[in-house]
């Protein structure tokens, strides 16, 4: 059966809609340019519009990505689309690429929905909250978060028991659950990939015992507690609600590590695992924090400054490898580890541990090119062919790259490879076609 | 073909049956939920209370409480005297028509 397809027309393609797909598509669409922007999510604004406070200023991150994601909500040279995935892009020629898009139902019209949550209140499903890493439940239907953009209901139709309680109670009447799927052509002059990282998974190190000992949690999950729209009342186990008051980080957990696949460096684990000992230090006055690492990576523009200023206000650095946690009958865990300037073998015990994760590459976007390669480097991160002299350049002439689709980052260098990559595209797109 | 506005469930309920392992979930959250809420209209309680009473493991109880708390069911009293649970409450009776 042909399908119908939709055709549009844009300057620039911008693939996924973090804070450097974001960047790059306001600095393109300021000079002038048509931009299409694709995000897979039911959000735009990537992992960071889910942190708490960033480093190493501690400036609220919803603070700052809110004026952000709204300006880019609203600028008229910018179109985005969410919950949509890119199925193909093919290089027809300079300056001529097609891409087909593939819009998932949301079963609600966003042009109309008020954000009243009428229907949240009225749907008997709860399942697990993918935004808030599985702490908490949410409803079959849903706004992601209160801060998201667009701030609009979406249906999880995969939980839904298609009782209709929504749609009755919905004021608007913006449910429809007569949406399907839709295609468009999109025809750009020029494409940005911005797909960002993966988030390294835990289960991966079995004698750390995440999923199966229930205080043992990620970074990510750690954000969530600490962020204004935290999942709890407060900062507690998930195990069984008490309030931690000995509280050990676990650095490079699936970084630097080859038996794991992943021998380089995260760059942000040691800095936002400080910055989250400081806000814990804040948050939980009584509290004992521990770092376990093994080298701390404080490059940046004061970083040092903001790790001795964790060690002024009490947070223990101990230099030491964790081999293996186990858990006691109260929730405790007892962490085994080397500890390196001792060398010795050492034993502690925390009522919860926290896995500062490390940042994988997305890989799945070179597989969507369809004539030309969309190079990888060896660490499946997206090549960036000319890192010095072009750092957004890839394998395709036209496609570049912002953020970390291209290696791990924090958002100050997201931010201005975003920026590089809306420069790199700009300089394509006035180059003469002969 | 055309499904009248605010009546679409049904429409998409003909097309694509909904699994069964949907239906069990939600019949499992009604009793948890349920169950949560009775034991709380009995004085307020700690999660290692509720887990005791509800012959749950703590974390499922820690995880369907707080979804009541988000809810609105559920909200949050004074801590225990060790400084180490906080107790939980209900809130408007847990949202009882009776
Ligand atoms: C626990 C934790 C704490 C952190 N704290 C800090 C901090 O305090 N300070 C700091 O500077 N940095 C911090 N970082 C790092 C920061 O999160 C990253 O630098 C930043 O989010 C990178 O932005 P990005 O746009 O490159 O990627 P992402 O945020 O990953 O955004 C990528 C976007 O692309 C979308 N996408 C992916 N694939 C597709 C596709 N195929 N099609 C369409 N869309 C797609 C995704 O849904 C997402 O919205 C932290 C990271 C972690 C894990
Ligand atoms: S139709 Fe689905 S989303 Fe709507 S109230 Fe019922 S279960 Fe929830
Ligand atoms: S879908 Fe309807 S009921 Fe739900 S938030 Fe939007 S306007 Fe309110």
């Amino acid at each position: 059966m042909p399908e119908s397809i939709k055709t549009l027309e844009y300057d620039v393609l911008v693939i996924g809609g973090g804070i450097a797909g974001g960047e790059s598509a306001l600095n393109l669409a300021d000079i002038g340019y048509k931009v299409l922007l694709v995000e897979r999510d039911l959000t735009i604004g990537g992992k960071m519009i889910l942190l708490s406070k960033v480093f190493p200023t501690l400036d609220c991150a919803a603070c700052i990505t809110t004026p952000k994601v709204s300006e880019i909500a609203r600028h008229p040279n910018i179109t985005i689309f969410t919950g949509a995935e890119t199925e193909k892009v093919t290089k027809l020629g300079e300056h001529r690429f097609e891409a087909v898009i593939r819009q998932k139902p949301r079963y609600v019209n966003v042009s109309d929905c008020t954000g009243c949550q009428l229907c949240e209140e009225a749907c008997p499903v709860s399942v697990s909250d993918q935004y808030q890493y599985g702490m908490v439940g949410r409803k079959a239907v849903y706004i992601p978060f209160s801060i998201a953009s667009p701030r609009a209901a979406a249906i999880d139709i995969e939980n839904c028991t298609l009782c209709g309680a929504c749609e009755r109670v919905c004021p608007t009447q913006c449910i429809d659950f007569t949406q399907t799927e839709e295609r468009f052509l999109v025809k750009v002059k020029s494409v940005v990939v911005a797909t960002g990282f993966e988030l390294f998974d835990p289960l991966k190190i079995p004698r750390y015992g995440f999923g199966q000992y229930k205080n043992v949690i990620t970074s990510m999950q750690m954000e969530r507690q600490l962020a204004p729209t935290r999942p709890y009342n407060t900062i507690l186990r998930p195990g069984d609600g008490k309030m931690p008051d000995n509280i050990a980080y676990v650095l490079c957990t699936g970084s630097r590590d080859k038996t794991v696949g992943n021998p380089i460096c995260s760059q942000v684990c040691c800095m936002y695992s400080i910055k989250q000992a400081q806000l814990l230090m804040g948050a939980l006055p009584m509290a004992d924090i521990t770092i376990y690492y093994l080298h701390i990576r404080a490059f940046g523009k004061g970083f040092n400054e903001f790790y001795a200023q964790a060690q002024d206000m009490g947070v223990e650095f101990v230099k030491g490898k964790v081999g293996k946690i186990t858990e006691k009958e109260n929730g405790n865990l007892i962490l085994r580890y080397e500890d390196i300037e001792a060398g010795q073998v050492k034993e502690a015990e925390h009522d919860m541990v926290v896995l500062s994760v490390g940042v994988l590459p997305n890989r799945g976007i070179s597989e969507t090119f369809e004539n030309q390669k969309l190079e990888l480097d060896p660490f499946n991160f997206i090549n960036q062919t000319d890192i010095l002299a072009s750092p957004a350049k890839t394998s395709i002439e036209g496609v570049f790259v912002a953020g970390t689709a291209s290696g791990p980052m924090d958002i100050p260098d997201s931010i201005l490879s975003g920026g590089a990559a809306s420069a790199e595209t700009t300089s394509y797109l006035r180059r003469a076609v002969s | 073909m055309e499904a009248e506005k605010g009546k679409t469930a049904k429409y998409l309920k003909a097309k694509r049956p909904v699994p069964k392992a949907v239906t069990e979930h939600l019949k499992y959250f009604t009793r948890t939920k349920k169950a949560l809420i009775n034991a709380l209209k009995e004085g307020e309680k700690t999660v290692p209370q509720l887990a005791e009473i509800l012959a749950l493991p703590a974390d499922e109880v820690m995880y369907h409480l707080m979804s009541l708390l988000k809810y609105g069911f559920v909200e949050t009293g004074e801590m225990d005297d060790m400084d180490e649970y906080f107790y939980y409450k209900v809130k408007d009776h847990g949202k009882d028509k009776s």
